[in-house]
């Protein structure tokens, strides 16, 4: 394991998997997971896993919203690890951290009201919903609970850095002018109303919203917006505090990549965007980054030890096309490493030169838990 | 039976996961299009810049459709939510200082800010303006543009955007979205207008994600009408020396002085082996995938290791796509 990571795993109290979708960013997490509490620490993993794979890789029926320990029992021997940590893992569930997040900061009358409300069961259900924000509520609870160290793998945004914008969004929307503007209520005396926007384009607009949207929808929009703007302290409050744990020296973020020439460059934008938010990516984890391969055999006029196997000629010159083949296979994978190596590194470079970790090409995805461990220990420092 | 998809329909959309290379298999269609004579337009939609240096030469895309080839057949736009929104403010309220008020009005904008969906529905309109735009009759009239070939997000984003149509149904039931919903829905639904080709690579988690969201989407209404499978690994070594091979390691280590697992020749077979291991899960992922969607026009695109040089390669993967998926019966399940 990248002596890196390690650092990371051990220093930090939060450690963020960012990047984009589709490189291997839960079972980086996962991975990740598993070597930290190899090396004694308590950890719990968050991710956000709709398919089974990584239930069954942990060793677990299934993966919910409450945290299930992951058994790592025999692991610890096999690793020479003497004494592991607990190892507890959790899936965010959307619908039910937007449900959890009304709970607890409405009452139950006015939360009622919410649950009904179409537009909240539309938004809060279906893919619509921001799951960036419930990852956040959800990361809150897990940094309440006493845990050395928890390790979130991000949902899969249009952008991962709605884990970073979304709350802001989410509190501007809940905010008494636009209620007031989408009801055609200015407030108080006409220099204020004209400062909502002015009477004749708010008009306008509204009038606009109503003809494509149809008065309906404009009625359930202000309806939810009334019943949410009453929550509006309650989210502001648990807003702040996970800011500050995502900002906090306690936090570090991790960008994860795969050396396909698309998601280094998707990473690239992702990790600009984190430092604009004035947030500093602490390591570039590149996955699928090298296949091991020994080195070629070398040229010091020894007999090819395959070629020494033949007993007749004829053999000789079959081994010698295997002998071809199995150059070819090699030079070209050591070809492969070497740029995907190459990409990886400019890209840390642009990350204004951040630890590089590169983890090997796995012929399958890991299926158990040691098969996580495996993978963990072959991640090296690139 | 056999039908061209670049001819037959006007609208091609293409989702995958991240990093599949959908935006290569897009411009490689729109260069073979432009080589067949047609008038392809490449959408890319908004955040992320790939068409540019594919097909522009490393120069920037913008929002209106522009030429991008000396020959000024193959057009390409970047799909700017901000203008999109813009535009469509304006079709409805004529006047461009009040559309441009009305977009800056902060309320309307923080409203617009948290509501994913408005974002997905200037998409969706701005496409279906696209593909209902006529040439002039002086210009031999027919569709402006033939194919429009949307690079659409990772799969989980072109999700919500094809969900989008049923969305507005739940939202209105009647009005105008439930309107716009419907047409909406007629375009993306009708086989005979728009296409929905998915993306992936003969790999595990990809052939099983694809088969996933092509049940999803199905769920939905929506049905994927092409399956193209990217960057298939050739074998590392040859068939014909499969055979050598096994001989080969097991004289080796079933020599009298047992082989040294550090030798040379013993870490050598090693890794034959495990590229051949790795190379087996492809080839089961790949028959996974051709099995289960056997009726949908397929094409398999062969890895090229050491990257793909739009000036020299996107023709001819282009070309390879359409021979396969042109050889295929013109089926789309329902």
């Amino acid at each position: 394991m990248s002596a890196a990571i390690d650092r990371l795993l051990r220093e930090r109290r939060l450690i963020v998997c960012v990047g984009p979708g589709g490189v291997g960013k839960t079972t980086t997490a996962a991975a990740l997971g598993v070597r930290a509490a190899l090396l004694g620490i308590d950890t719990l993993v968050l991710t956000v896993d709709p398919a089974r794979r990584l239930a069954t890789a942990l060793g677990l029926d299934a993966l919910g919203d409450a945290a299930q320990p992951v058994p790592l029992a025999g692991l610890a021997a096999l690793a020479g690890a003497p004494a592991p940590g607990r190892l507890d893992a959790a899936m965010l569930e959307v619908g039910d951290a937007h449900d959890a997040l009304i709970r607890r900061i409405a009452a139950p009358e006015a939360a009622a009201r919410i649950f009904e409300s179409r537009v909240y069961r539309i938004m809060s259900r279906t893919l619509w919903a921001s799951h960036a924000y419930a990852a956040i509520e959800r990361l809150g609870d897990a940094l309440a609970a006493e845990r050395r160290l928890v390790i979130l793998d991000t949902p899969p945004t249009r952008n991962a850095l709605d884990i970073l914008d979304a709350p802001g969004r989410l509190l501007a929307f809940l905010d008494e002018g636009v209620l007031t503007w989408l009801e055609g209520q200015g407030s108080g005396d006409r220099r204020s109303r004209l400062r909502a926007g002015g009477d004749l384009v708010a008009r306008a607009a509204r009038r606009l919203l109503a003809r494509v949207a149809g008065a309906s929808v404009v009625a359930d929009l202000g309806e939810f917006l009334g019943l949410f703007i009453a929550l509006r302290p309650g989210f502001v409050a648990r807003a702040r505090a996970i800011e500050a744990a995502l900002r906090g020296p306690e936090c570090g973020f991790v960008v994860v990549t795969s050396a396909l020439e698309g998601n280094l460059a998707d990473a690239g934008f992702l990790a600009a965007g984190l430092r604009e938010r004035g947030v500093h990516p602490e390591a570039l984890l590149c996955n699928r980054a090298f296949i091991p391969a020994p080195p070629a055999p070398a040229s010091d006029g020894g007999d090819d030890p395959l070629l020494a196997l033949a007993e007749d000629p004829g053999e000789r010159a079959e081994l010698g096309g295997l002998r071809a083949a199995i150059e070819a296979l090699r030079a070209r994978v050591l070809a492969g490493n070497a740029r995907a190596r190459v990409g990886a590194q400019e890209l840390a470079a642009t990350l204004g030169g951040v630890p590089l970790a590169l983890a090997p090409v796995c012929p399958r995805e890991p299926q158990d838990v040691a098969a996580l461990a495996e993978l963990a220990a072959a991640i090296v420092d690139g | 039976m056999a039908s061209d998809p670049l001819r037959d329909r006007r609208l091609l959309l293409f989702t995958g996961k991240g990093g599949v290379g959908k935006s290569t298999i897009v411009a490689a269609l729109a260069v073979a299009a432009a080589a067949r004579g047609l008038r392809p337009l490449v959408v890319e939609l908004g955040h992320r810049a790939s068409m540019g240096g594919l097909l522009a030469g490393g120069r920037a895309i913008g929002h209106a459709p522009a030429a991008v080839d000396d020959a000024g057949r193959i057009h390409a736009m970047n799909l700017d939510q901000e203008a999109a929104l813009f535009d469509h403010v304006l079709a409805q309220v004529k006047v461009r200082r009040l559309a441009r008020a009305i977009v800056d009005t902060p309320a309307l904008r923080r409203l617009f800010g948290a509501a994913p969906m408005v974002r997905e529905l200037v998409t969706l309109t701005r496409l279906a303006a696209l593909e209902a735009e006529e040439q002039a009759e002086r210009e031999g009239g027919g569709p402006r543009w033939q194919p429009i070939l949307v690079d659409l997000d990772a799969s989980g984003h072109a999700r919500m955007l094809l969900d989008l149509p049923r969305v507005l149904r739940e939202l209105a039931p009647a009005g105008p979205l439930a309107t716009t919903g419907r047409r909406l829905e007629a375009l993306l639904g009708d086989p005979a207008r728009a296409l929905l080709v998915l993306v992936t690579l003969a790999r595990e988690v990809p052939a099983q994600e694809t088969i996933e969201l092509e049940a999803a989407l199905r769920e939905g209404g929506l049905a994927a009408g092409g399956l193209v499978i990217n960057q298939v690994p050739a074998p590392p070594i040859a068939d014909a020396l499969l055979p050598t091979l096994a001989w080969a390691t097991e004289r080796a280590f079933s020599r009298v002085h047992a082989l040294p697992g550090g030798s040379p020749l013993a870490l050598d077979l090693a890794f034959v082996r495990r590229c051949q291991g790795a190379h087996g899960h492809a080839v089961a992922a790949l028959g996974r995938l051709r099995a289960h969607f056997a009726g949908l026009p397929r094409a398999e695109v062969g890895e090229r290791p050491g990257g793909v040089d739009p000036a020299a390669d996107l023709r001819a993967i282009g070309e390879e796509v359409l021979r396969d998926m042109s050889s295929w019966p013109d089926e789309v399940r329902r």
